[in-house]
């Protein structure tokens, strides 16, 4: 604790106590006569406008993996990092084409998570098991990344106790951690909610300040550009291939150009399949709501484009560069940048706006996943009966196991480039697109295909992710691997397989006339748009 | 609206008989539907299709063509969904009252 900045320190903490404060009291915020009912602890009420949406939804898609990880990716390998950008792009036409009749269908019936609807649409509890399962898994590494940009930011603060015990040296990430997991269960979505605006007027304030004022301290964008260009055609000593590449390479020179589509296309397609998302969007109460986000979100996405160019800012200030060589951990390359150029009390400001931009996202992911374990697990395979109230209880508490799964995650996996926790998550939540973007289309898929199809595009996933390795981890090095020649992110390789299983299937089970499972939505219900939030669930009437 | 998307959907669910009377609303605005479709393609396309854009010239500024298109696609994005919304909203128009005031009732 020796070298810690008195004032960014004070900063830091004063922001975080403001904003548990505010998590606390957002209880009262819209407070609704019980809360003890799942559309009020884990969808607010259902009542949010474009507003709110706007930051709700931007306070999810933009995470530590924005701030910390996708520069790391950048500063280590170059221009691959942007497919990020490319993905957030590519995100919003994707969810423009289907998010609305989920929005619809949702509403009309009242379904809380994906698993819901899955199981309404199929008539099958197993499918809803199998949307559960696969949201919980891949939400796990989501939050890790989380908490492993706290932990970059903590690092370069000097606030890590000096113990190698990874439990005591982490001890102000478990204490934040621990106050992110008390302010949900109590607050529920509106924390996260009321806490985005100070995130989103925190991020706005660095990165604007960051984007004009570094260029003007490191020679401009030229020498920047000119610098990375430089240095990543430099070839490492180690692996005798230059450090990175500048702009993704066609075949000629080792194509990545390849890689970097499949990363953004998958990456695109799982983003609003997260039920993290899904929640986000649910909580909205208009279907114009969600179709005027999609068009004003990707104001965010220019914010994530920026942030991604501090990647070769920490490349070209050469102080910083070799502060992260030293630590040998790229995720410290904008923190770091940030220490050398702002001044202590503005480094403060930038430090808590990561922190608070992991905590957020970090809060939404575990009531979605916990709302997935009570609604499509618990209550569905346990307890029908479960009045609203213990289901509430049931969320509330689950939100804390899912938390200590994600410090599992977190502690165990390699974290060369923390990018790949989140490519993890992808590569299996990319699983149940067929099941969910499907279904919301078309009937025609034979509701067991789909569980093939699934259960074949997780195992190949995980033995795939699996196995991948590089220099520095034997497992779970990286999420792209080779197929037939081509570098591609084994999502899409994943994907590919689940809906040929599930096509071919089909028909087969179809002849087999095994049976299909009864649809309660009916066609019209995915254009709705009704005024009425959905009633809460019968069963709870008099429940204590 | 009591319509279908321009989609096929639930072969096997319940038949609601005013839903199959409906007059589909791609088939009654084939231009709108088709631009429409076209915009929300080239907005996917045109990052998905890496070739295009993995330049280093011509440079914008100090940025080399490849930073800079990823930059300027994302405004695009957002005005080129913003119009396929205000298109959209002329495939409900001529079932007039009853397409912005839907009663659904479950």
């Amino acid at each position: 604790m020796s070298n810690v900045n008195t004032v960014t320190f004070t900063i830091v903490l004063v922001l975080f106590v403001i904003v548990t404060v505010v998590g606390f009291l957002a209880a009262r915020w819209r407070r609704p006569e019980v809360m003890a009912q799942l559309n009020e602890w884990g969808l607010a009420g259902r009542g949010f406008g474009t507003f709110i949406t706007w930051f709700l939804l931007g306070g999810d898609l933009y995470t530590a993996y924005t701030f910390i990880a996708v520069p790391a990716l950048v500063f280590g390998s170059g221009s691959i990092g942007f497919f990020a950008v490319s993905y957030t792009i590519m995100a919003y036409p994707i969810a423009f084409i289907f998010l609305p009749r989920l929005w619809s269908v949702s509403r009309v019936h009242g379904y809380v998570t994906p698993g819901d609807f899955i199981r309404g649409r199929y008539g099958s509890r197993g499918l809803g098991l199998a949307m559960a399962f696969t949201g919980i898994l891949a939400l796990m590494p989501y939050i890790a990344l989380q908490l492993v940009g706290i932990q970059a930011v903590l690092t370069v603060m000097g606030v890590n106790a000096s113990s190698t015990n990874t439990y005591v040296k982490d001890l102000p990430l478990f204490i934040a951690f621990l106050v992110l997991a008390v302010f949900t269960y109590v607050s529920g979505l509106r924390a996260p909610a009321a806490i985005a605006f100070i995130k989103d007027t925190l991020i706005y304030v660095f990165v604007l300040v960051a984007i004009f004022y570094i260029p003007t301290r490191l020679g401009g964008w030229g020498h920047i550009f000119g610098t990375a260009q430089t240095h990543f055609a430099s070839i490492s000593p180690e692996t005798k291939k230059p450090l990175g590449t500048f702009i993704p390479t066609t075949k000629s020179t080792g194509s990545t150009q390849f890689d970097f589509a499949t990363l953004a296309l998958g990456s695109a397609m799982a983003l609003f399949v997260y039920p993290h998302i899904i929640t986000g969007t649910l909580a909205s109460k208009q279907r114009s709501i969600i179709k005027r986000n999609m068009s004003l979100l990707p104001t965010y996405a220019v914010l994530l484009g920026l942030i991604a160019l501090f990647g070769y800012m920490a490349v070209a200030d050469p102080v910083t560069a070799a502060n992260v060589k030293k630590s040998g951990n790229a995720q410290l390359a904008v923190p770091y940048l940030f220490q050398h150029m702002f001044p202590s009390w503005f480094t403060g400001i930038a430090f808590a706006g990561i922190i608070i931009g992991a905590l957020v996202p970090a809060a939404i992911m575990a009531i979605a996943a916990a709302n997935l374990f009570t609604r499509n697990i618990f209550k569905e395979f346990f307890k029908p009966d479960a009045s609203p109230a213990l289901e509430t209880r049931m969320s509330q508490w689950s939100s804390l196991v899912v938390k200590f799964g994600a410090l599992v995650f977190a502690i165990e996996l390699p974290h060369t480039f923390s990018i790949n926790l989140q490519l993890l998550g992808g590569v299996w939540i990319l699983q149940i697109f067929p099941m969910l973007v499907g279904g919301l289309y078309t009937r025609w898929f034979h509701r067991w295909a789909l569980l093939a199809g699934w259960l074949a595009g997780m195992v190949y996933g995980t033995l795939a992710a699996y196995n991948v390795k590089n220099a520095t981890a034997s497992h779970w090095a990286a999420s792209s691997d080779i197929v037939f020649g081509h570098t591609i992110y084994i999502g899409i390789t994943a994907i590919i397989i689940n809906i040929v299983i599930a096509v071919v299937l089909t028909p087969i089970l179809r002849a087999a006339k095994v049976p299909e499972g009864a649809d309660e939505t009916l066609p019209h219900q995915y254009t709705a748009d009704p005024e009425q939030a959905p009633a809460p669930v019968p069963a709870g009437l008099g429940a204590r | 609206m009591t319509q279908p998307d321009a989609t096929p959907s639930a072969p096997r669910g319940p038949q609601d008989p005013d839903i199959t009377a409906a007059k589909n609303p791609v088939a009654a605005h084939p231009v709108t539907s088709a631009a429409i479709g076209l915009l929300v393609a080239a907005a996917i396309c045109g990052t998905l299709i890496v070739p295009i854009y993995a330049h280093i010239t011509p440079k914008v500024g100090d940025f080399p063509f490849f930073y800079f298109y990823l930059l300027a696609y994302m405004p695009a994005v957002a005005i080129v969904l913003w119009i396929v919304t205000l298109l959209q909203r002329r495939l409900q128009e001529p079932t007039g009252a009853i397409a912005s005031d839907p009663e659904v009732t479950t």
